[in-house]
């Protein structure tokens, strides 16, 4: 692979930091790995081919929230961004279901919300 | 974006009653036929504890705290419809925490190098390599104020010029992730979530001190940690961020992985050296400081896996910026992992100065099943115990050691009325007996006495003489131990001593444990007359001491019975007795 240089740390972060799109993140930390989070992984992979959503599922690490793992963290265009906590195959379900196909929150699961 | 409004109940006791009162503001959206424009959910946590019923309406993020039924009309008709705050009722969530550690943290993949450059990752190392000299990379480091993270708190701009300074062909930079405090994890999430910027961290500090090697040192039992830093590290070996001629400057540096055994004393720098050299962890007398002589007898600076990734932020954001947070002697932020009785455990990064409260009631919702805190605990087996009458000390390093504590790694465990501070004491020191290596005769035998007075006082066979006994081995054990493990191993029973020497009494003089935890203190009875004769108590005993049927109702055989108190926990009319 070519050695980078300071200009295309520029160019990569450009190049990364594009448009606006759907994504979900699923944390892989340790915590979330233990509590669960490859079946939630797996679920959301799958119900994303059942449905054929507009979305990227993305692995992350660990942002703190530590007892509510497994958390999922949700960004759709046009609603608020949140985590989902103690996710498991039927919140999974529903997530894709309702809020990345209806644009519906799932009630009861919400512990926080990204705010900008 | 469309309207959403959140709900929670966030009274602590009682029923939850946020079900009924999404019912009352469902009806209402739908009076004024709203409820297809406007989504009302439900959340599990909002944010806010102790407050009563709480709103928030987005996207203008409107809070509402104590909510009765009859401002809600008010809340949809001026913030949901109108867009503005409901005047007197609006309040602004005090956003406490603040993430320099953790900035990356679930934000990105850490499998992924682009996604750390595209948060800006890269860019103080393409800096620094660009156009400072290792002075004033050291120079930057001495304004921010950063000291160690890993419980010391020496200053780190110091460190590196002292090893800058010092005499050698060859200089070493190592990353301590050897992290062993029972209840302590941030660097393990930081070593997980975001390796790169610890990798960063290091590259710098390697060019500050001008050293062409560098390793890590991270434990075992940290698989995941250590796959990540593995990954990390080819990665940027392939992009020419480690190497030879680090993004085209004349800088080499390259970085290997040490695993640790799990031995809490290879935290301590000179047995981490020991370790990494392949020798038997053992501490060694200093001076010599690591920073003079240390692996290989050459020039060693060793940071914490959170100083480290403090690293690349101060050196984008410059040393004065670093400075303005925090207090007089601390400056930057200080991750916490918050555990044990606490209702939302997890990584908390706050600014130096903020308040124990905060942490524990504002931002971690108080305790687990609505008891009451008592204290927590800081800084591990090394340090001590905060009484719930001084959360309002801010956290620093002077602070939390004038209170007798430590500020440690970062652990901070919560404890409720149910804990006994000389159970608490007897599990540190328990822990540091096993851990001491035995090189050193203070902490080998003064460890073990103590350890066997603490079982003493808590079987109830302590006497006045052995509470003083106690503190005068502690004494000893600081003034004459070889290395850190043996000189703050006393810290846990000489602070739960100053602050709960009432219930050490208890415990020696009445031979009762006031929290009702010591099991050779205490018996459990079922009171007949509240008996409702419904058997959980049966089903929950482990032990199979509780004997009788739903007519006969239920004894309780005190020879078979091992005081585990699950029986205690079931009985909903409360009719176990615990004294």
């Amino acid at each position: 692979m070519i050695k980078i240089t300071k200009k295309d740390l520029e160019s990569i972060k450009e190049k990364h930091n594009g448009a606006d799109h759907n994504w979900i993140k699923v944390g892989f930390s340790t915590c979330g790995v233990a509590a669960g989070a490859k079946e939630v992984y797996d679920t959301l992979i799958e119900e994303k081919r059942k449905h054929s959503a507009d979305v990227e599922i993305k692995k992350c690490g660990c942002v703190g929230m530590c007892s509510a793992e497994p958390l999922v963290e949700v960004h759709i265009k046009n609603m608020p961004t949140v985590f989902y906590g103690k996710v498991d195959k039927e919140v999974a379900t529903k997530i894709m279901e309702k809020h990345v196909c209806g644009k519906m929150l799932v009630n009861d699961r919400i512990y926080d919300l990204k705010l900008n | 974006m469309g309207k959403t409004v959140f709900i929670k109940d966030t009274a602590i006791t009682g029923k939850d009653r946020t079900r009924d009162f999404y019912g009352v503001f469902l009806g209402i959206l739908r009076e004024k036929g709203l409820e297809n424009e406007v989504q009302l959910v439900r959340v599990a946590d909002i944010g806010i504890y102790g407050q009563g019923m709480t709103v928030r309406v987005l996207p203008e993020n409107f809070l509402y705290t104590n909510v009765q039924e009859n401002d809600i009309p008010a809340i949809v008709l001026e913030s949901v419809v109108g867009g503005k705050p409901v005047q007197g009722r609006s309040i602004t969530q005090p956003s406490r925490q603040l993430r320099i550690v953790l900035r990356n943290c679930g934000v990105i993949d850490p499998e992924s190098i682009e996604d750390y450059i595209a948060r800006d990752g890269y860019q103080a190392l393409a800096k620094v390599l660009g156009g400072y000299t290792p002075e004033k990379v050291i120079q930057e480091m001495k304004t921010s104020g950063l000291r160690g993270r890993g419980g010391a708190g020496f200053p780190t701009g110091i460190k590196w010029e002292i090893t800058r300074k010092a005499q050698g062909d060859q200089k070493y930079m190592i990353c301590n992730g050897d992290e062993g405090d029972p209840g302590a994890y941030m660097d393990r999430s930081v070593l997980e979530s975001d390796p790169h910027s610890v990798i960063e961290g290091m590259i710098i500090g390697a060019y500050a001190i001008g050293a062409s090697k560098g390793y890590f040192y991270i434990r075992a039992e940290y698989p995941l940690a250590i796959e990540r830093i593995e990954k990390a590290i080819l990665q940027c070996r392939e992009r020419g961020i480690l190497g030879e001629n680090i993004l085209s400057s004349s800088f080499n540096l390259d970085l290997e992985i040490r695993l640790g055994a799990g031995a809490f004393v290879c935290g301590e720098e000179t047995a981490l050296i020991a370790s990494i050299e392949g020798k038997r962890g053992y501490p060694s007398p200093r001076p010599p400081f690591p920073s003079i002589k240390g692996l290989w007898g050459k020039p060693t600076c060793i940071n914490n896996v959170e100083t480290l990734a403090n690293i690349p932020v101060i050196l984008m954001k410059g040393g004065a910026w670093f400075a303005g947070i925090g207090t007089e002697s601390s400056k930057g932020t200080k991750v916490f992992a918050v555990t044990g009785k606490v209702k939302n455990s997890g990584l908390v990064e706050v600014p130096m100065g903020t308040a124990i409260e905060d942490i524990v009631y504002g931002i971690c919702g108080g305790a687990m099943t609505g008891k009451n805190v008592k204290a927590i605990q800081t800084g591990g087996p090394s340090g001590g115990v905060i009484p719930k009458e001084f959360f309002q000390t801010k956290v620093d390093y002077e602070s939390l050691q004038k209170m007798g504590s430590i500020m440690g790694s970062g652990g901070m465990i919560v404890m409720d009325e149910d804990d006994c501070m000389a159970d608490i004491a007897k599990f540190y020191l328990g822990f540091c007996v096993d851990e001491s290596c035995g090189k050193c005769a203070p902490c080998r035998i003064g460890g073990t006495q103590m350890l066997r007075i603490l079982k003493k006082i808590t079987d109830g066979e302590g006497t006045q003489k052995d509470l003083g006994q106690l503190e005068q081995i502690s004494f000893a054990m600081q003034k004459a131990s070889l290395c850190g493990l043996g000189q703050t191993a006393p810290n846990p029973v000489l602070s739960t001593l100053r602050y709960y020497r009432a219930e050490y009494d208890a415990h020696v003089n009445q031979k009762k444990c006031p929290a009702c935890k010591c099991a050779k203190l205490i018996r459990f009875l079922i009171l007949q007359d509240k008996c409702v004769k419904c058997g959980m108590c049966f089903k929950a005993c482990p032990v199979n001491a509780i004997s009788g049927n739903r007519e006969s109702g239920y004894l309780i055989d005190q020879t078979k019975c091992i005081r585990c108190g699950q029986c205690f926990e079931v009985c909903k009319p409360r009719a176990i007795s615990r004294s």
